[in-house]
């Protein structure tokens, strides 16, 4: 691209001798415009990062200076019962919603893809997509009012149909998938829109001629279709990991992280560590492991979209 | 994003009618039905909310429930915003975040974005990858030193600690640099040639091609600010500092009051703006998430 944009570069003031003040000039721009952006990345993320490596290694409440442990935090993460079951909670939340968010979303936007009038596929479309604009916290608001045991829609609807009622935000076995539920409830059409625009592009022509080759719906999807996607499908999942592993607001609003710890998440953890406890020094290991599994999901995806990824 | 959308369009046109008369309408009329139960279940939790924030504290748990208001008990509304929270002062918190989070990234993300598309200078693809993967860094993990910052700078409990972090940010850079790229660099050629400088050739020429972009950015960061949780549960802690996200938490627990009508009343009153936002600015939302996505 820079190679062929310096070709572009007019002859004349190239020859002129203006070209080296010129591009000199652009050069001085191009700095200023970036500048801004790189000052905010290096103090509000960069700095902060570095500074969350240091602490990690310290012991610091605050109030007296950061004292060198070495890894002796670390030490403490294999050791910490908590830590663990936060993890696996954490890890069933990503999981669950890398393949309950694409999935559906991957559904409806193939539904969404048939021929229908138009105005059902804006709506639709709109509808489902909705709830990924409104704070999770208010969807939880909403969500905990209707699973709540006795008052609760969701098992008064159950009830109607023969289900005993359920707790839905204060059982160990079942508050999880709560939370599960929700988090699908509110990202699935966010994935949905991105699936639905890659399908848009995937050429009708293509289809077209693998049904005329005799492919069925089911082969045409998975050898047509499916490569044509799967940019959008790695998109969607990376994010999906990401947005997972954060998962806050939502625990906060239905079960508080209880009973017990059982649908406590990484964040919440940590955040306690941090701003409860005072244990800077160690909530800051927790961050480090926090940003070392992000830092692997997104490389992993990066490396297998290199391999996999059909591009035209 | 508006060219994803035309290229949709152009392929429609002639093979998906072909398409029509051959597949069987029965087809049509199911995914049409599956869509419209998967859409009950996506509006009701929205429906259950209005008419309960309209119920008096008596019906307000009826069992069965009403699916439309049989009664108006506007009460609730001035009862949510007056009660032990101040709600308005939480609104014009989230809003004056939002606000001004949202200006500062129109003012950075779009220069660097141009700049990262169309002047060249040492080290550009360098900082590009550094500031990409700044994606990669959720402020979850640097929100200890940030709290620690913006304590030395005495900005706890004030909007700052939620702007200044906000207002410079890679999605926003790498949004915009998708959507200058998209704009053909001879139109910027063109106006160096007149002797134009780097900085009028950007507000005069490119700014405005790339409008879309600079509506999907704006609604886009206002939305991520409007509704975020996590970073002011940290950096506000007092009733009054507290955005409308934090307020209404607040509300359920230790304030709550303890009736439901007046819980949903609050929480319609926080999500018709972000109704209404989404009613007017649908098509550059869409636009804005897709075209990273599929041009990513």
């Amino acid at each position: 691209m820079v190679a062929d944009s310096r070709l572009s570069v007019p002859a004349a003031a190239v020859a002129a001798g203006t070209g080296d003040r010129r591009r000199l000039r652009e050069a001085r721009a191009g700095y200023l415009f970036v500048a801004p952006s790189l000052v905010g990345f290096l103090v509000f993320v960069l700095g902060p990062l570095i500074a969350v490596a240091y602490f990690s290694l310290t012991r610091y409440d605050v109030l007296t200076p950061p004292e060198f442990v070495g890894l002796d935090n670390y030490r403490r993460l294999l050791s910490d019962a908590r830590l663990h079951t936060v993890y696996l909670n954490t890890i069933v939340y990503v999981v669950a919603a890398v393949v309950l968010i694409n999935g559906f979303a991957l559904l409806l936007a193939v539904l969404l893809h048939q021929r229908m009038p138009r105005f059902l596929t804006v709506i639709f479309r709109s509808v489902y997509f909705f709830p990924s604009l409104v704070s999770l916290v208010y969807i939880s608001l909403i969500w905990q009012a209707l699973f709540q045991r006795d008052t609760g829609l969701v098992n008064y609807y159950l009830g109607e149909v023969g289900v005993g009622a359920q707790s839905w935000l204060n059982s160990t076995s079942l508050s999880r998938w709560t939370v599960v539920v929700v988090d699908v409830w509110r990202n699935v059409g966010l994935a949905m829109l991105i699936f639905v625009a890659a399908l848009q592009d995937v050429p009708a022509e293509l289809e077209e001629a693998a049904q005329i080759d005799g492919a069925g719906p089911f082969t045409t999807f998975r050898k047509i279709i499916m490569p044509m996607i799967s940019q959008a499908i790695f998109f969607n999942v990376t994010i999906t990991v990401i947005g997972a592993f954060q998962i806050y607001e939502s625990i906060i609003v239905l079960t508080s992280g209880g009973p017990g710890d059982s649908t406590r998440s990484v964040v919440m953890y940590l955040a306690e560590r941090a701003f409860s406890s005072f244990q800077i020094g160690y909530a800051s290991a927790i961050a480090m492991t926090l940003f070392a599994v992000i830092l692997t999901a997104t490389l992993i995806q990066f490396r297998l979209r290199r391999s996999w990824v059909h591009y035209e | 994003m508006s060219d994803t959308a035309l290229t949709a369009g152009r392929a429609d046109v002639v093979p998906r009618r072909r398409r029509m008369t051959r597949r069987p309408t029965v087809g049509t009329v199911v995914c049409v039905v599956v869509l419209a139960l998967g859409a009950i279940g996506m509006l009701a939790p929205f429906a259950y909310m209005v008419v309960t924030a309209l119920k008096s504290a008596q019906h307000a748990y009826d069992l069965p429930p009403d699916w439309y208001p049989k009664e108006f008990q506007w009460q609730n509304f001035s009862d949510a915003i007056h009660g032990p929270l101040p709600l308005l002062r939480n609104l014009w918190n989230s809003a004056f975040i939002a606000g001004l989070t949202t200006i500062g990234m129109l003012i950075t993300a779009p220069m660097a974005g141009y700049a990262f598309a169309h002047l060249r200078f040492p080290g550009r693809n360098g900082v590009f990858v550094l500031l990409l993967a700044a994606l990669m860094v959720p402020i979850q993990v640097t929100v200890i030193p940030l709290f620690l910052i913006m304590r030395n700078l005495h900005l706890i409990n004030t909007p700052w600690s939620l702007i200044l972090p906000q207002v410079t940010g890679a999605f926003g850079v790498f949004l915009m640099r998708q959507f200058f790229l998209s704009v053909p660099r001879e139109l910027f050629e063109a106006a160096k040639i007149d002797g134009a400088n780097e900085w009028t050739i950007y507000r005069a020429v490119a700014l405005p091609l790339v409008r879309n972009g600079l509506s999907a950015l704006g609604i886009l960061t206002f939305l991520t600010s409007w509704n975020a949780y996590f970073a002011p549960s940290i950096f506000l802690n007092s009733q009054d500092s507290a955005t409308l996200p934090l307020a209404l938490v607040l509300m359920r627990g230790p304030f709550s009051t303890g009736q439901i009508n007046i819980i949903m009343a609050a929480t319609t009153f926080a999500v018709v703006p972000a109704f209404i936002v989404y009613l007017i600015a649908q098509r550059w939302i869409i636009a804005g998430l897709t075209s990273s996505a599929v041009k990513g």
